[in-house]
């Protein structure tokens, strides 16, 4: 209750600020009177995002499985971002609610806007998007220079990975996300444009879901150079090991089974870079070693 | 006019024929669908390979040099063992949901409706959020599957009074506690997690590997429901007729409850809860064949295992390399079949 008291209070004691308007990724005009010192986070992304931003300290409430970074972890949960607890979200009296299109029901992204709330929505489809994102974040809660420089940090950081390895010789990858079922990715996953960056070929890009469930025969006859995979934890998962199963893949010929955790290449967030420079190494890796191996039958 | 009893008792020469016909037929359609199932998937397998292998196997000898190695790991190590455990498991869950609709004497009745799919379900969701592997999931499986039939045949006797429609009821309710539970795991499961969780309700034969323990299971079930497809014949005219004519109700419904439950823990331990199968096969054949028991319940078994052995071919090859789940199907083709028997037949649904 003090803690409520006393924010208030510092709210009044500031001067008027400037009027905010920024469009979020639904094309929607998100104007606030002036920039926001209660948000709540609706992604885990999102709440990593809002961090980034400079925002970290106006997040009042976050949704669970935001562990990233240390300090997200302390902040009240308003529920899974599937099945939001809206009661709890109108008690904490936010100023800005930031959802997530793919992952919050649009009914009670709706339901908040009727209510009287503003919502920005957030899609994150492309790496460029990202720092995009930092920048609107960075307005809406008054951080700019913050989110500013970690924006240029983030594009800098993209250009040279892609300047590096973009245009090297082409690696057939398989990206595994899980193992029963076995799941993969389309071209429109984000994970996608970071094997991309990093020169890498998706070897299911054209199949027409985003998360495509495949069998074994499937991955046995696109024959891929290497297999990423994440699992769920920080760990790499013991299921990557079971394709050694199969030695008729290059990539187990070639011993390029690489693992990235989770955290550094799943979540659209700035992190993604440290999944996108490991990736660029392990592909590299796994071109050095078609590499030698070429030169090796030919002698 | 002849007693009924001795026209029941033994095969006209007539019937031995016409058993002898679908029998055959159905196994043979089995052993093409087998085929088919070997030869269809993403990696191109030739006629020439499968007969290499057949020859090889039966010969014992290594694989002769000619042969592509690809092509027969992909058919004895993937292909192989989810065709047989496709077999299996429609096998299985036709006869049980045959046997459930002797036993519940309701046409609605199928495997899962006394609730065995439920408790195996919320067996194999728990292993599958504790993040364990495959042998604890459908080890926990068949643990939850036991769990219920032990349960609900328990509850159904609790006052000492029995009775098929004491025991629909007791199955219904208990698997609509399982159904609750199932709902809560799910909504609090994590993201990867949802997926295996939501494939395994779906019923998903990609996990299966060779059916073992199951098969045999499967053959002594197979010869417990021929001991009992005369019992079985006698109680289609009521149980007060069936008593009349010396079979022992009780024991026999006892057996019947068991042996369904035993045979659906297996199905599902192994496939996860493969849908319709159970209750439209039976239906079916007992439109086209009858109901003589003693040709309906191995008709049953044979048609359920092609069907699903087709059906699991077609979800992974469809739309490959992209995957169906397979009770979406064995629904597709099942639906319109029953739709159509039901339409040119005469016959009651008992």
């Amino acid at each position: 209750m003090f803690i409520v008291l006393s924010l208030v209070l510092i709210a009044a004691s500031l001067p008027v600020l400037a009027e905010v308007s920024v469009e979020d990724d639904l094309k929607n005009t998100i104007t606030l009177e002036q920039p926001a010192q209660r948000i709540i986070s609706l992604a885990p992304s999102v709440t990593e995002l809002l961090f980034s931003a400079g925002a970290g300290s106006k997040v009042v409430a976050v949704v669970d499985y935001s562990d990233f970074p240390e300090a997200a972890k302390e902040l009240p949960h308003v529920g899974g971002y599937t099945q939001l607890d809206i009661e709890r979200i109108l008690v904490l009296q936010p100023d800005l609610v930031i959802g997530w299109k793919s992952g919050n029901h649009p009914d009670t992204l709706e339901k908040l806007r009727q209510l009287g709330l503003p919502v920005y929505t957030t899609e994150t489809r492309y790496l460029e998007q990202i720092p995009v994102t930092l920048e609107k974040f960075g307005r809406l809660a008054g951080t700019s220079t913050i989110a500013k420089k970690e924006a240029e940090h983030f594009r800098l950081t993209l250009q040279k990975l892609k300047d590096q390895y973009q245009h090297k010789a082409p690696v057939k990858v398989f990206y595994q996300v899980w193992n029963k079922p076995l799941i993969t990715i389309n071209k429109e996953n984000l994970i996608n444009q970071v094997i991309n960056v990093c020169g890498g070929q998706n070897v299911f890009a054209e199949l027409s879901n985003i998360a495509p469930r495949i069998d074994i025969e499937a991955v046995l006859k696109v024959n891929p150079d290497a297999i990423v995979a994440s699992g769920m934890r920080v760990e790499r998962p013991e299921w990557l090991d079971e394709w050694k199963d199969w030695p008729a893949i290059n990539a187990v010929q070639k011993r390029q089974l690489h693992f990235i955790p989770p955290g550094h290449i799943q979540r659209q967030t700035v992190r993604v870079l440290l999944g996108a420079e490991q990736l660029c190494q392990q592909l590299d890796q796994t071109r050095h070693r078609i590499a030698t191996s070429s030169t090796g039958n030919n002698q | 006019m002849k007693p009924p009893a001795t026209k029941a008792d033994s095969f006209s020469q007539q019937q031995k024929l016409r058993a002898t016909f679908w029998l055959g037929g159905l196994g043979l359609a089995c052993l093409l669908s087998l085929i088919l199932a070997l030869l269809t998937g993403s990696i191109s397998v030739s006629g020439y390979d499968l007969w290499q292998l057949i020859i090889d196997t039966l010969t014992l000898s290594s694989p002769s040099t000619s042969s592509n190695t690809l092509a027969t790991t992909v058919m004895t190590e993937l292909r192989l063992p989810r065709a047989l455990s496709a077999l299996v498991v429609g096998a299985e869950l036709a006869l049980a949901g045959c046997l459930m609709q002797v036993l519940l004497r309701n046409p609605l009745a199928d495997p899962y409706v006394l609730g065995v799919s439920g408790g195996a379900a919320v067996g194999a969701l728990f292993s599958i959020m504790s993040g364990l592997g495959a042998f604890w999931v459908s080890g926990s499986a068949f643990v939850g599957a036991l769990t219920n039939l032990l349960l609900v045949f328990g509850l159904s006797h609790a006052k000492g009074v029995w009775s098929p429609s004491r025991l629909l009821l007791t199955g219904v309710v208990t698997a609509a506690g399982w159904g609750a539970v199932i709902s809560f795991m799910l909504s609090i499961g994590e993201d990867n997690q949802l997926r295996g969780m939501l494939f395994w309700l779906m019923g998903d034969l990609s996990r299966a590997s060779l059916p073992g323990w199951h098969g045999l299971f499967l053959l002594i079930s197979l010869v417990i429901s021929a001991l009992l497809a005369r019992p079985l014949n006698m109680m289609l005219r009521g149980e007060l007729q069936a008593k009349a004519l010396g079979v022992s109700v009780y024991p026999l419904q006892i057996t019947l409850y068991l042996l369904a439950s035993v045979l659906t823990a297996s199905a599902v331990t192994q496939a996860g809860s493969v849908g319709f199968l159970g209750l439209v096969v039976p239906h079916i054949l007992r439109l086209s064949l009858g109901s003589d028991h003693r040709l309906l319940l191995p008709a049953t078994a044979l048609a359920g295992a092609c069907l699903l052995l087709l059906a699991d071919t077609l979800a992974r090859t469809l739309i490959a390399p992209q995957q169906l789940p397979v009770g979406v199907i064995t629904a597709f083709i099942g639906v319109p079949v029953f739709l159509w028997v039901l339409q040119k037949s005469n016959r009651g649904l008992t």
